[in-house]
């Protein structure tokens, strides 16, 4: 870690969270990862977005890095006050294979060789946690493959090398099943090497207490929120392409928090943000105005 | 003369060369004449008679007139005088004989009305009509004949207007002319005067403009003008006689139209309603018309003071465009429209039914649709109320229009409060009731209650209300305790709606009935009911009831906590009636009414209640039977139902979940009695939610057989309005969903679109409809054929596709940024580099464009009838399909064109669209764009047809194959709509490149589709405009014509759109891929 007078830097390799990071299970989804960790599974993380996500591959990076834990890795690199590293790639669709393994740059005299986040995390043994990964190129996916399974390699064609994964390594992906076309499925080679943990919003009652804690509103305003966002999930597929996520409702109690009033704060967090039909814009605020005062 | 005066030898000697009943006549005459006219006066009138019939060879007839009428005439004219009427009949006479015997005929009657001045002038009135012909004689003897009538009701001047409207129409037509001059009389007699003048002067106007339409402006005319305002018919005649001036033929119509419009607008308006029409009239008479005509229809949703806004409005589009301005003030322009909808204050339902329905979507979780009330009553299962909103467990309906209050706002909040009233009913699960399962809040008591042996129900409800022996005050303390549990729960769980629904219920509460003076056991559900809308405050009862009634406001206070369930309105009710038991119904005098402001509601007790399971009458010193008022009692009548909560009718609901479930194969649990029809019968007759008295008297047993056959038809009926998906609501599985959802396809679905009106410049809303509907489905055979017969043109285009894929990823090169150096790029930057050019650009890197084909087409076949000629005698025939208002032309021809069509093998135009169609699609399959295929036809505005041979997303397969075999000829091309539809569609699909492909064969022509039938213009505006609305939404369009006469109005219609010719139609099939193929690229 650098730190200057403006901000803290880390290697990519290095960053790791170091306070807790507030997650509350829902199901039995933390009992499961660290199965998976510990048998070096990789891990398929399904659900609708804003639904906490790369929030729960945080925490259990924490988790899993804690020297409490009474599963901590070997060979994983245990940041003095966090949990493992989490090398995040949010994948987009001109992702390519160099951009995950690494590539060469030119350099005052030549090349020189720069290693991709992905070569790095298996270099560390680090979580990697490869994000809306279906929107990656298809040709990039399959370079997972052999380090998804019994030999856990990456092998670096450019560099003629082949490099085993760290101990702790562990490659997470999360898919969005909902708004994935036909054409952006995961293939199933790639599909079945992971174990997939399937993520929905929060039922009304978690949801109202994650609100509460990570917005500073009142219980009963996250309450309000927790039940609005369960009746705007209601229109999925019937106009939305996707419910409100937990992530908005949270940014929605924030504004409240600071004073703005909630009908306006839902307004610019939940009704234009999810959608710009006019209609159905019209049928979320009416939703609003309902639960709101 | 040389015989003695008085004796009138001479002349009778004379007289009796004419025909005997002269001489006769005038003999009689004569003897009743003696006493009043001397011997020489006799003579001389004698002398005169003869004189008539001297004048001609049947003048006779008018001299026996004369003879006859003067003992009449010389009562009303002293006897000097007479030469004065004997002298205006022998000028008549002199024209004609059958004049003048009609004039002397008429003339005493007449003198009763007329003075002998006005004699004159009243003959003048019969010399103008007379024009020397035989028709016209007779017009004027008729007027003469009727004249004693007509001036029973008219003056002279008015007779005058008559007649020269008479004789203006006689020009056009003598029989149209008698025929209202026989009318008139009766037709003017029952007007007053001042509006007889001005409907004379408007009848003479319609004599000049539209004579055709005289009869019958004077045979309804009178009726119509009845219509309008008292005092304004005048001024109304006014109005319609300058418009009809340059209106011509459309003068009769549009006075009629218009009256009878004004009929519908109250009258104390009409004198706004025509100044305002008034103020059109000089910019244009049909404008003043139509204003007038639209008026009711306007006043219906606006305001008085907003029409004359929406008035001004139109007026200003009139001075700018005339045609704009009528089609304004027609209705048929979207901008009077949008005027009128920004001025109402109005809620149409139509306009807010898709906010509503995701709005109770979100609050239920439960796919709903919105209805307008009457679609329920229209279903005959057992819904009657045509005002009050309702839910059947999957439809919310509500009334079509909401206008309690002066902004849109309020009005909608009243939608609001209704629909979330009801969609609470599923939120709060009000139809999920069990009779089994406890409540939350008070004790179950139902089931010990039960008596043994009863007879299995059909459904809980049922089960529930067979407990009680007065069913219809069971449902109705059932209705206040569950309304008022499903109040409190919005109340609670929705804040931002508390203050409207609040208020919605203190309305109600103004409108409640009068409680003192009701028969005590109705006023006590009255009560409940006013306590159920918040109200306590508002109750009145006898003091003596006190407690009761305090227990009563208990139970339901009880139904206010959080959690409490139906089955605790059960409960309630349960409790209720056995207070409401205990209650005769008998009438006090409302003296003996108390105002409750403060009632002590007894929450304990009423918790209490109930928990022997006899009842609790006469315990604890509470008012018994015993101490209840004496009176007669009186049968229980329902209190009225409250308007906001509408139609509550949970038995139905759940009867029609009940039949829904096992229609789509769901469980029947042992505890319910079978579905047969005479346990519905049985349930029928018992409900009291079904009010058997709508039904036909006497008829009883048909009666409710219908309703059983429409309870099933609306269990098995799917809610169709689009993106539905019928689900029970209750929370059941929706069994077998997915058949039904095939089935759903195969319906018939309706879509409305704009027509754009080139004169007017501005589109006439919702004017066509779209009937969309999946082709059915032949042979394949067709599709193989062509397969076959094309397989060298097959195998060209699918290479020439195939080429179309390597291009996706091309290399491109010299980037700043990129997946892989350029090898020969950073040697050359190397080098110049180290050779130090400054000019050494560090662009060395490649990518691979990744440009995803992303493709969707829609084609758009033309199914017009021309497309049915067979290609080599194109050349001899006209293009167009002209059977616009004969389809019995069109059947034969269509039919000799299919007897020739099976006698030899001839390839039509359709037959040429089919295969290229086929060609295409099979080369589409090779790269994998989603393509739909479509064809379109119709006749009229209200039908244009709209085939789905593919759909968008529907995958390639048998089905399609076959429909391809029924694509023919049918009738005509509006070609508006069907781009519209199609353009719709591709909006709705996710795509980065949408194209429009349109395969036609003429020009697009319908009947309406354009001001007559030979206009073209019209039709192909709206085209253009439907084609620029489609580029608009980024699709890009491509017409497509095997016209050969195309050139010309392709032109005008895609001005910067891409068009071809094919000329030679043979070469379409391998043209049309070629043609894709560039436009995609």
């Amino acid at each position: 870690m650098t730190t200057t007078g403006m901000y803290r830097q880390y290697a990519a390799e290095e960053y790791a969270p170091h306070v807790e990071p507030f997650y509350l299970p829902v199901g039995d989804e933390v009992e499961l990862f660290e199965a998976a960790f510990e048998q070096k599974i990789p891990v398929l993380l399904k659900g609708p977005t804003g639904c906490g996500k790369t929030r729960f591959v945080e925490y259990m990076a924490y988790r899993l890095g804690r020297p409490v834990s009474h599963i901590r890795p070997a060979g994983g690199v245990a940041h003095p006050d966090g949990g493992l590293p989490v090398i995040t790639v949010a994948c987009h669709e001109d992702l390519t294979a160099s951009d995950l393994v690494g590539r060469y740059l030119l350099d005052a005299d030549g090349t020189r060789w720069i290693d991709g986040p992905l070569t790095r995390a298996v270099k560390t043994g680090a979580i990697c946690y490869l994000d809306e990964v279906v929107e990656a190129r298809k040709d990039t996916t399959v370079l997972i493959h052999p380090l998804t399974d019994y030999r856990r390699l990456l092998p670096v064609e450019k560099l003629g090398q082949v490099i085993e994964a760290g101990d702790g390594f562990l490659l997470v992906i999360s898919y969005n099943p909902g708004y994935q076309s036909a054409l952006k499925d995961l293939k199933h080679s790639t599909r079945q090497r992971f174990i997939a943990i399937d993520f929905t919003y929060p039922p009304r009652d978690v949801e109202t207490r994650v609100i509460a804690r990570e917005s500073d509103v009142a219980t009963e305003v996250a309450a309000e929120l927790a039940k609005l966002g369960e009746k705007v999930r209601n229109l999925k597929e019937h106009g939305l392409g996707e419910g409100v996520s937990t992530r908005l409702l949270i940014y929605a109690g924030r504004l409240i928090a600071r004073g703005i009033p909630p009908r306006r704060a839902c307004q610019v967090a939940v009704v234009w943000a999810l959608t710009d039909d006019a209609e159905i814009q019209r049928s979320i605020e009416e939703v609003v105005t309902s639960i709101f005062e | 003369m040389t015989q003695e005066p008085g004796s009138g030898a001479a002349a009778r000697a004379r007289l009796a060369e004419y025909p005997s009943s002269l001489l006769r006549d005038h003999d009689a005459a004569r003897l009743a004449l003696a006493g009043r006219m001397s011997p020489r006066e006799l003579d001389e009138w004698s002398a005169a008679g003869l004189e008539l019939a001297a004048i001609s060879m049947r003048a006779w007839e008018s001299a026996d007139e004369f003879f006859k009428a003067t003992p009449l005439l010389i009562e009303r004219v002293p006897v000097s005088a007479l030469r004065f009427v004997h002298e205006y009949g022998r000028s008549l006479t002199t024209e004609s004989s059958t004049l003048g015997a009609a004039f002397f005929r008429s003339a005493a009657p007449v003198l009763e009305r007329l003075t002998l001045g006005q004699l004159r002038d009243w003959a003048g009135l019969a010399r103008q009509l007379y024009k020397g012909t035989w028709k016209s004689s007779s017009l004027a003897g008729q007027f003469l004949e009727v004249s004693p009538a007509l001036f029973a009701a008219l003056d002279l001047p008015e007779a005058r207007a008559l007649v020269n409207f008479l004789e203006t129409l006689s020009v056009r037509s003598y029989e149209l002319s008698v025929a209202c001059l026989n009318a008139a009389p009766r037709v003017l007699s029952t007007m007053e005067r001042h509006d007889r003048a001005a409907f004379l002067g408007f009848a003479g106007v319609i004599a000049e403009t539209s004579w055709a339409d005289a009869r019958a402006f004077f045979e309804h005319g009178a009726r119509l003008l009845q219509q309008v305002g008292a005092g304004q018919r005048g001024r109304f005649l006014m109005l319609a006689g300058a418009v009809a001036r340059r209106a011509g033929r459309q003068a009769y119509p549009f006075f009629a139209e218009a009256a009878e419009a004004l009929a519908r607008v109250d009258e104390a308006e009409h004198p706004q309603m025509l100044g305002l029409a008034e103020s059109l009239a000089a910019e244009s008479g049909p404008a003043a018309m139509e204003f007038l005509k639209s008026a009711p229809r306007v006043r219906q949703r606006l305001r008085m003071e907003d029409v004359a806004g929406w008035h001004e409005v139109g007026r200003r589009i009139l001075a700018s465009s005339v045609e704009g301005g009528e089609a304004y003030f027609r209705l048929e322009s979207s901008k009077g429209e949008e005027v009128i909808e920004s001025l109402s204050a109005r809620v149409e339902l139509s306009r807010v039914s898709e906010i509503l329905r995701m709005y109770c979507k979100a609050l239920t979780g439960t796919p709903m649709t919105i209805q307008s009330v009457a679609a329920l009553a229209e279903k005959g299962v057992g819904w009657v109320d045509e005002d009050r909103p309702s839910t059947e467990g999957t439809h919310v309906y509500l009334p079509p229009v909401v206008e309690r209050h002066g902004s849109k706002e309020e009005n909608f909040g009243v939608y609001k409060v209704y629909s979330t009233h009801q969609a609470a009913h599923l939120e709060f699960r009000s139809f999920d009731f069990r009779f089994e399962r406890p409540g939350s809040q008070l004790e179950t008591t139902r089931v010990t209650r039960e008596p043994a042996g009863r007879e299995p129900a059909l459904t809980d409800m049922e089960r529930f209300f067979d407990l009680f022996a007065d069913r219809r005050l069971a449902a109705d303390l059932f209705t206040a305790a569950e309304d008022t549990r499903v109040d409190a729960a919005v109340k609670r769980e929705y804040s931002g709606i508390r203050r409207t629904l609040e208020r919605v219920q203190q309305d109600e509460l103004l409108t409640r009935p009068e409680v003192r003076g009701m028969p005590l056991r109705q006023a006590f559900a009255e009560n409940a009911i006013r306590a159920s809308l918040g109200g306590e405050q508002a109750i009145a009862f006898p003091a003596v009831f006190a407690p009761m009634l305090g227990r009563a406001i208990g139970v339901l206070r009880i139904l206010q906590r959080p959690g409490a369930m139906v089955e605790d309105s059960a409960e309630a009710t349960l409790r209720l009636y056995e207070i409401a038991e205990q209650i005769r119904n008998v009438v006090l005098q409302s003296a003996e009414f108390a105002d409750w402001p403060e009632l002590e509601a007894d929450i304990e007790a009423a918790a209490a209640a109930g928990m022997t399971a006899e009842g609790v009458g006469g315990e604890g010193g509470q008012p018994t039977v015993a101490n209840v008022p004496e009176g007669e009692e009186q049968p229980y009548q329902s209190p009225p139902p409250v308007d906001f909560r509408g139609d509550f009718k949970p038995e139905l609901v759940q009867l029609l979940m009940r039949m829904k479930a096992e229609q789509s194969g769901g469980r029947t649990e042992g505890q319910y009695a079978p579905l047969t029809p005479e346990q519905l019968q049985q349930l029928l007759e018992k409900s009291v939610e079904i009010d058997i008295s709508n039904f036909v008297e006497g008829d009883l047993d048909s009666s409710s057989g219908m309703f059983l056959s429409n309870l099933m038809k609306a269990a098995g009926t799917p809610a169709s309005e689009k993106g539905q998906q019928r689900q029970p609501s209750d929370g059941a599985p929706a069994q077998g969903a997915g058949d039904e959802e095939e089935s759903l396809q195969q319906e018939v679905q309706y879509f409305y679109y704009d027509e754009w009106d080139f004169r007017a410049a501005d589109y006439k809303p919702g004017w066509c409809r779209i009937i969309q509907q999946t082709l059915d489905e032949g042979e394949d055979e067709f599709f193989e054929r062509t397969l076959r017969e094309q397989s060298g043109l097959v195998a060209q285009t699918r290479k020439q596709f195939e080429l179309l894929k390597p291009e996706l990823y091309r290399k491109i090169k010299r980037l700043y940024d990129g997946e892989e150096y350029d090898l020969d790029a950073a040697i050359e930057y190397m080098v110049e580099r180290r050779s130090r050019r400054a000019q050494a650009e560090e662009k060395v890197y490649w990518r691979r464009n990744k440009v995803e084909r992303d493709v969707a087409v829609a084609f758009l076949l033309d199914m017009s009838a021309s497309t049915d000629e067979e290609i080599t005698r194109r050349e001899q025939k006209p293009g167009d399909d002209d059977f616009d208002d004969d389809p019995r032309r069109y059947l034969a021809w269509w039919a000799q064109k299919k007897a020739r069509e099976r006698s030899r093998e001839v390839k039509r135009i359709i037959d040429i669209e089919k295969e290229s169609t086929v060609l295409l699609m099979e080369a589409l399959e090779t790269i994998g764009d989603s393509y739909g295929i479509f064809g379109f036809s119709g006749y009229g505005r209200e039908c244009v047809e709209f085939y789905v041979v593919k759909g968008l997303e529907e995958p390639f397969g048998d089905a399609v194959k076959r429909r391809i075999d029924k694509i023919m000829p049918i009738r005509s091309t509006r070609m508006g709509p069907a781009i519209r539809h199609a353009a719709f569609k591709l909006d709705q699909h996710d795509a980065k490149v949408k194209i429009l492909v349109l395969l036609s064969d003429g020009r697009p022509q319908d009947h309406g589709y354009g001001r007559d039938r030979t206009e073209k213009e019209y039709a192909i505006h709206d085209t253009k405009m439907a084609l620029n609305e489609a580029k608009r939404r980024g699709i890009t369009p491509f017409c497509l014509t095997v016209d050969r006469a195309g050139h010309d109005y392709l032109k005008t219609m895609c001005e910067d759109i891409g068009y071809e010719v094919v000329a030679d139609v043979q070469s379409l099939p391998s043209r049309l891929p070629t043609l894709y193929r560039r436009l995609t690229e």
